[in-house]
């Protein structure tokens, strides 16, 4: 056993932690701050990074590696074992700045277009709605079949979250036989559409995508089972370590605020009320490192990491959204502002439990697994 | 990273493993019938003196286990090599105690004795030391006292130097096994000091004039831990453990060792339990999807017990400060198995409440576990102390 960081390890999280506080985190405070001194009328408008900013942003993650990390270097990627992705994304997760490497699977290198989707000129969702549920792939609805020269896929509706990328990863079961596949979708093919775009209460977009005929060439098929399996474990082990770096910000945040604010003559970190939140979540922090770290390492030597990847994104959304309720409420008014970061982490760390399988779920299929051993 | 047992601790928890379901396990039928002194550890404590034909041949069943288990190799594992243990690591002793955890038979591996009594020196070593690694003579930790529980450092038991001896006044709660323990590390103040200055460990021989076992007090856990009085106890310079004023530093390194064993314990334990529901449910397949999610909610719950009970103890290992991961052990793992056996008892209903039922005994042992060695809300008082103290850097990946 050796749970310290190995050298490139320890060099690789130092870099991120430096580009994140460089790049990110000083510019978070002018980000979150109100433009105007009044709001106009109606809900505050949807919050996102000025273009020019996010293209210079691209331009520097890529330069230092912070950029497609799954994909092998002879596709530009930056190649990294899971253990590797794990610590950048959470060092990313410690800003509520919206920028952080985009997830492109590693299948993608097999496509003509990972080129420019790495260079960053193009943009790739994961239309992986019909998986949140139970994180598995038993609720996939939307079907593909043999065509003349490739498939035609039908889907009655999928909510997509950053509706407006270029192109989409869409798995789909074929009709008569069941099986899973994974398909790259232009936002332009034919019989695909696109419509009412809304806001999701985190700051991004969801529309829904239809599919009537749509008829795509066969190399647009990447991959089957376990090709989309592993899709689902990286994400799930993306938003393990992207909670993991949300609590830690807020938990930093709460005991410094916690030391300094002072109500009825002494400091709230006198209180017991206020000690034992942040004492729980430091140990639920604590836990939810190791289990993600673990299920990385897993994946890092061929060993079977699905369910563990899938428990460490379980405790580790849950963790963050907690991490973020601690911080607003040691905040008090400051906490709910949008001038501080702690509401946005509240709101993103929500949807993040509900991506890639829902807690219930998971826990079902834990439980199922355990019943079924004898 | 590695997450793998080294290879020397993995063949150390095979062998355990091995002698587990070789020995072990075949005796569970056997030990589901048992006297109730056999629940937990208490049949150490007085059913040795038992003249129960009954209680005596269980108490032969343990003794041939000890010798297989020595003839195995499976003996002084934490002994440190120079009284010829095979010191094994922190790590290694929780992969031995996951093992033994897996059966309901309450064998232990020995013999261990308090790791402060490690502080011995001179004639001490073969007074005390030897005979327990031995197995010849037991002790009893006396720190607790009837005002001083989770503040030890308001312990009043005093220690007044006269010549060659020191003279204790005072009285200690809840040492287990001091009924039948052949000596007892007594924790006492100097004369005139307060909080953790001038505590200082003695080693008090049973039946040194002036120390008095009153009485063992049954407790819902079946463990029937003594109330011990000290009246002019004259002991003996030579008899103080570690050094004058130095005894503070004693009780915190027990205390942080034991927690991770605790934590390993709790785990064990609750895995059982959920064993048992796995087995029950089978009678009743309908059920199955009504208690499956909160079935698979524990089982990672105790995955992330696992993880923070091994972890800690392989910082234990690299000297760095455990005091926080002891304490989060201790805190997670007790309340963890609490919330297992309530489900447990929900799934099973009324039935599991009889006195001998495993679940009930689990019920009762659990409750205490929350309190013994320092409770919940004391673990939670030190986990916010080092993180207002140290601040998020502690928190930091190295």
């Amino acid at each position: 056993m050796d749970l310290k960081l190995s050298e490139e390890e320890n060099l690789l999280k130092n870099a991120a932690a430096q580009f994140v506080q460089k790049e990110l985190l000083n510019i978070e405070g002018s980000f979150l701050k109100q433009k105007e001194p009044f709001l106009p009328p109606g809900d505050p408008p949807r919050r996102e990074l000025d273009p020019v900013v996010r293209k210079t942003l691209i331009e520097k993650a890529k330069k230092v590696g912070f950029w497609a990390l799954e994909l092998p270097e002879e596709s530009g990627g930056s190649g990294l074992s899971h253990i590797a992705r794990t610590l950048i994304h959470r060092e990313f997760g410690k800003t509520v700045l919206p920028f952080e490497p985009p997830s492109i699977p590693r299948l993608m290198a097999a496509s003509r277009h990972a080129e420019r989707i790495v260079e960053g000129e193009l943009s790739l969702s994961l239309a992986f709605d019909e998986i949140h549920k139970t994180g598995k792939l038993d609720q996939i609805r939307a079907n593909y079949r043999p065509c003349p020269n490739g498939y035609c896929l039908n889907s009655s509706g999928i909510d997509v979250i950053n509706p407006s990328s270029d192109f989409f990863l869409l798995p789909a079961k074929e009709e008569t036989s069941g099986q899973s596949g994974l398909f790259l979708l232009d936002r332009d093919a034919s019989g695909l559409s696109i419509k009412d775009e809304v806001d999701l209460t985190t700051d991004a977009t969801v529309a829904r995508l239809t599919l009537n005929e749509c008829r795509i060439s066969s190399d647009r098929l990447l991959g089957h089972e376990d090709e989309m399996r592993q899709i689902i474990a990286a994400e799930q082990l993306r938003i393990a370590a992207r909670s993991l770096g949300i609590g830690t910000r807020c938990l930093e945040n709460a005991l410094e605020h916690a030391s300094n604010r002072v109500t009825f003559g002494r400091p709230l970190s006198s209180r017991q009320a206020i000690q034992w939140m942040v004492a729980d979540l430091s140990v639920s922090l604590r836990t939810s490192t190791w289990l993600t770290l673990e299920a990385a390492w897993k994946a890092d030597q061929g060993l079977p990491y699905f369910d563990a990847a899938a428990l460490a994104k379980k405790r580790a959304a849950r963790m963050a959204f907690e991490a973020a309720d601690v911080a607003i409420q040691i905040h008090g008014g400051y906490g709910v502002c949008k001038e501080f970061p702690f509401e946005t982490f509240y709101r993103e760390a929500r949807l993040m439990r509900l991506l890639y399988g829902q807690e219930a779920e998971i826990d079902r299929a834990i439980g199922e697994i355990f019943l079924k051993a004898g | 990273m590695e997450f793998r047992l080294t290879p020397e601790e993995e063949s150390l928890r095979k062998k355990v493993e091995a002698f587990v379901n070789e020995e072990l396990i075949p005796l569970e039928p056997l030990f589901d019938g048992a006297p109730d002194i056999f629940e937990g550890t208490r049949w150490k404590s007085r059913a040795r003196l038992s003249k129960d034909p009954e209680v005596k041949r269980y108490i032969g069943i343990m003794e041939t286990l000890e010798e297989k288990a020595e003839a195995r190799g499976l003996w002084y594992l934490d002994v440190p090599k120079e009284y010829g243990g095979l010191q094994v690591s922190n790590v290694a002793m929780i992969a031995v105690t996951e093992e033994l955890e897996k059966t309901s038979v309450p064998f232990e591996l020995g013999n261990h004795v308090s790791n402060i009594l490690y502080a011995c020196k001179g004639d001490q070593i073969e007074t005390f030391l030897l005979p327990c690694l031995r197995g010849e003579k037991t002790a009893c930790f006396g720190l607790t006292e009837p005002g001083a529980g989770s503040d030890p450092a308001m312990l009043t038991t005093t220690a007044t130097p006269d010549g060659g001896y020191f003279v204790l006044n005072g009285s200690k709660m809840f040492p287990t096994f001091a009924d039948v323990a052949d000596f007892a590390q007594v924790f006492a103040r100097l004369p005139g000091t307060k909080g953790h200055e001038g505590v200082t460990c003695f080693l008090v021989e049973t039946g040194t004039p002036g120390y008095r076992v009153v009485r063992s007090i049954a407790t819902i856990a079946g463990t029937e831990p003594c109330e011990l009085v000290f009246e002019d106890c004259r002991v003996p310079k030579g008899q103080v453990l570690g050094e004058v004023g130095k005894g503070w530093a004693l009780n915190q390194t027990w205390l942080g060792a034991r927690r991770f064993q605790v934590g390993i314990r709790c785990h064990g334990m609750a895995r059982r339990a959920l064993r048992s529901i796995q087995e029950y449910l089978k009678d009743y397949p309908s059920e199955l999807g009504k208690f499956s999610p909160s079935l698979g909610a524990f089982i990672g719950e105790l995955e992330a017990l696992r993880s923070l009970t091994y972890f800690g103890a392989w910082k234990a290992d690299h000297g760095v400060d455990v005091r926080f991961e002891a304490a989060s052990v201790k805190l997670f793992g007790t309340e963890l198995l609490h919330r297992v056996i309530e489900f447990a008892l929900e799934v099973v209903g009324p039935p599991a409440l009889r006195k001998k039922h495993h679940l009930a005994r689990f019920f009762r042992h659990a409750r205490a576990t929350r309190i013994v060695e320092g409770a919940s809300e004391v673990q939670r008082h030190i986990i916010q102390r080092t993180l207002f103290r140290e601040g998020i850097s502690f928190m930091e990946l190295t």
